[in-house]
């Protein structure tokens, strides 16, 4: 067996048992890997209907057939289940060296199935897999746990864990690896916790095979020269991380600020890439097998808010910082490092904080919600608090650890929540930038960017030259972006990747690992095929085309300043033809000839 | 006319931002004057064989030179420039 | 002119492609244990470095070596050889090597230590951050003089 393993490890933490089976190779052949297979195995095991957070909700770690290879940039592996945010398939997407770690010790999924009574860790070491007791471990922060387990198991034991958020069941909790790489969205570490699974442990000695080895490195090298001649991929993540957006997302007007009120601030730059490479850098760091380098080694030496860590993205700046009103930059920073610890999302923490500011300050919340704290927007110390305060647990937390969607409605104002099917959007204002928009609304997990990341053709310059403001042409680009980026996730590859490459090379590195024959048509296909699963699914949980939208505010309410200013999304002359061009009917449900077409 | 400058073009240019007392009719004029003031590693930077570089995101009032004619994407003086090497997703 | 590895921790981004290229080169796959270059992490700081055998001019695995499996390399090489055909597998060298840099590969069942490639280090070539570089001589410490001399510079012309 080549690029996969083969064996798929199943663990039933209720029964305490062990099943180490064989992978379906038709699965792993038409779903690829990773989300892929992790889609298609909830899909058939779960019940639409399932309790996410019970005992019948499953939970894979799942690496793709390139993770562990030196296929660049492609060290990832997913986490998916149900999600107990908005009861979508989950796939939630991390680096670092956990997943590698995974094949080495030779499997290509980990299914974790029921509960166990009481706190517990897995530690595999290749064929060895082992339940063991966590009591000890319960309540620990990330960082510790990950050294804790360590000294329980071995000193390279690679560790993918849950802090307290997690185990207090935040539906925007994540599960956290290396300490500072995160599955981030859509509450997978309430999932974990409500197993109560604090981590997973595990050192592989095994190999990883290549069923061309001289077509594989031509393939590898081929990628790797096209990434690094990208200026994107091949230099600028390097010096500014992502972080750098901010400056381009705010002169062109899309930079959404106090909870999406508006998308231009003058404040921005004290924020941003250049402003993070001058104060806090301390150098770039790399997952698996990269070639971009694109994480963000940092310090904070300002007594108030001093620590040591990674980050923040540019997602995590603009949620601490613009769309709470903040501009400070170290304040943002502990932020980022107390969700690492505690381990939370940044984008869904962020955004669930600004909307809280805004109802604060409309007076539909008041201190004595807020334990005391004063939220309005650009109250740094209440940002900083509150971030602790969901973090552990604790007061006002609790309500903010249920994301702003439950937040904004147990006040009579879900539309005050910038989410889409209950998930916080990120960083881009649609208003501004009309195509990630209707990516917002018809991504399978809701409010997200990296599955659809027309960004990069509408703002950042990559491919032919597109006006952010027009919809013509953008449910095309949406439909190939969310393809692409569905068949990419399933292989183990960063999406950073496509800052240099695309389906062609990535069709070329797999079938020359694995041995089986991926035309680049084969391999959009499987994207193509993921996608729709995960859609059906989203229609058997009660989904339906009425969902796939966007937050009045974003609807209907003009941009007050910028570049932007005036602009609203429209997305309705986007969306019949993207549903059309996705082969569904007008309710967004895709036809009989469209899922023969994708054998589903 | 104000023009910003961002990432890799702050080093080139030593600056932050530039308030400009000429006024040029241009991109190709605004991009030749700043060539001329800041040296050959900006101009390298701008300009790919007299071409405009496609290693460069150009913004006038938020909108990308790219859509509205390129080097002959005429500027009024009171418009904001803001000039980004292509650097980043995310 | 021989060539050293030489080591710049500080632009390691702890990637591992190093160590992957090292095994694909001798092994055609991707297996931990193959490695002759390792990386160590410290995550909390984000500081990582590979480390490698330094082909040691006065080697302590060829001293303890019974069958001269272990031996100098041609004058001037810089290098420490390993013949596979005189080995036993006794494990001297591994236990000898105040580095650690020689390993008993327990799959491969043989002694694993760097080579360079024959010249041609795969790790030097894969690292995408010039955190490894195969250098004359002449050349070993060039880079880090360089910034030190470029400080000097700015500072004399300031002054004059």
């Amino acid at each position: 067996m080549n690029g996969w393993t083969g064996t798929t490890l199943r663990v039933d933490l209720g029964r305490g048992t062990i099943t180490r089976e064989p992978t379906n190779m038709k699965v792993a052949h038409d779903y690829i890997g990773a989300r892929g297979m992790g889609v298609k195995i909830i899909s058939d095991e779960v019940d639409p209907h399932a309790d996410a957070l019970g005992p019948d909700n499953k939970l894979i770690f799942a690496p793709g057939p390139l993770t562990g290879t030196f296929a660049p940039s492609a060290g990832r592996y997913n986490v998916v289940t149900k999600s107990p945010l908005n009861g979508v398939i989950a796939g939630s997407n991390s680096g670092g060296v956990f997943g590698p770690e995974l094949k080495f010790a030779g499997y290509d999924a980990l299914i974790i199935e029921g509960q166990a009574k009481k706190p517990v860790f897995l530690w595999i070491k290749d064929d060895v897999v082992e339940i063991r007791d966590a009591s000890s471990l319960w309540g620990m922060t990330v960082a510790d746990t990950t050294e804790a387990l360590r000294e329980k198991t071995e000193p390279d034991a690679k560790v993918a864990c849950i802090g307290p958020a997690g185990e207090n069941l935040s539906l925007i909790a994540s599960i956290m690896n290396e300490m500072h790489r995160a599955a981030g969205r859509t509450g997978v570490g309430a999932v974990m916790g409500s197993k109560k699974l604090k981590a997973i442990a595990v050192v592989g000695t095994g190999a990883i095979t290549v069923a061309d080895p001289v077509a594989f490195k031509a393939a590898v090298m081929d990628s790797r020269d096209k990434i690094h001649a990208n200026p994107v991929g091949g230099a600028g993540l390097k010096a500014y991380g992502t972080d750098v957006l901010v400056n381009i997302l705010n002169q062109s007007g899309a930079l959404p600020v106090n909870n999406y009120q508006d998308a231009y601030s003058p404040v921005a730059d004290k924020i941003g890439g250049e402003s993070l490479a001058a104060n806090q850098l301390v150098r770039p760091k790399g997952c698996f097998a990269c070639v971009i380098s694109c994480g963000r080694a940092t310090k904070v030496t300002n007594p108030l808010y001093a620590g040591v860590g990674e980050g923040p993205e540019y997602e995590s700046a603009w949620a601490f910082g613009v769309d709470s009103g903040i501009d400070n930059l170290d304040a943002i920073i502990k932020a980022n490092y107390l969700c690492n610890e505690y381990g939370l999302d940044t984008i869904s923490m962020g955004a669930t904080i600004a909307c809280a500011m805004e109802l604060y300050e409309l007076g539909l919340l008041t201190k004595k919600d807020t334990d005391g704290l004063d939220l309005s927007f650009g109250n740094v110390a209440s940002m900083v608090e509150m971030v602790r305060k969901t973090g552990v647990g604790e007061g006002f937390g609790k309500r903010l650890a249920a994301g702003s969607y439950r937040l904004a409605e147990s006040v009579g104002r879900a539309d005050l929540s910038m989410t889409v099917k209950k998930q916080e959007m990120p960083a881009y204002d649609p208003r501004g930038v009309q195509g990630i928009g209707l990516n917002y609304a018809t991504n399978n997990r809701g409010g997200c960017h990296v599955r659809g990341y027309t960004i990069a053709v509408e703002v950042l310059g990559q491919g032919a030259p597109t006006d952010p403001h027009a919809t013509e042409g953008k449910a095309a680009l949406g439909v190939a972006f969310q393809d692409l980026t569905s068949a990419l996730d399933s292989t183990g590859s960063c999406l950073f990747a496509t800052f240099g490459i695309g389906g062609a090379e990535l069709a070329s590195m797999l079938s020359a690992l694995t041995g089986v024959e991926y035309s680049v048509d084969d391999f959009m296909k499987a994207g193509a095929r993921v996608f729709n699963l995960e859609r059906l699914w989203n229609l058997k949980v009660g989904y339906t085309a009425a969902d796939d939208t966007l937050p009045p505010r974003i609807l209907t309410e003009p941009i007050k300043t910028g570049p932007s200013k005036g602009e609203v999304n429209h997305l309705e002359e986007m969306l019949p033809e993207y549903y059309s061009l996705r082969g569904w009917d007008e309710n967004g449900v895709p036809t009989p000839a469209k899922l023969a077409e994708l054998s589903l | 006319m104000l023009i910003k400058y961002f990432a890799t073009f702050r080093d080139l240019t030593g600056e932050l931002s530039r308030k400009l007392d000429e006024s040029p009719a241009t991109i190709a004029d605004l991009l030749e004057l700043l060539s001329v003031r800041y040296g050959k590693a900006f101009r390298g930077a701008v300009f790919d064989d007299g071409a405009l570089s496609s290693l460069l995101i150009l913004l006038v009032n938020g909108r990308n030179v790219r859509l509205t004619g390129g080097l002959s994407t005429p500027l009024s003086p009171t418009d904001e420039v803001s000039v980004f090497p292509m650097v980043a997703g995310g | 002119m021989s060539k050293m590895l030489m080591i710049y921790p500080n632009k390691c981004t702890g990637c591992h492609n190093c160590e992957l290229a090292c095994s694909f080169e001798h092994e055609g796959s991707f297996r931990p244990g193959a490695t002759r270059v390792h990386t160590f992490t410290w995550e909390r700081e984000g500081f990582s470095v590979p480390l490698m055998c330094q082909q040691c001019d006065d080697a302590a695995c060829v001293n303890v070596c019974p069958t001269g499996a272990m031996h100098q390399g041609p004058a001037g090489s810089n290098l420490v050889e390993f013949s596979q055909d005189l080995c036993i597998g006794c494990k001297l060298c591994v236990i000898a090597c105040p580095f650690g840099s020689v390993r008993y590969d327990s799959v491969a069942k043989s002694i694993a230590k760097c080579d360079t490639c024959g010249g041609a280090p795969q790790c030097v070539a894969m690292c995408p951050s010039g955190a490894l570089e195969f250098v004359e001589d002449a050349e070993q410490t060039r880079s880090r003089k360089q910034v030190i001399a470029d400080k000097f510079k700015t500072i004399f012309e300031d002054v004059n």
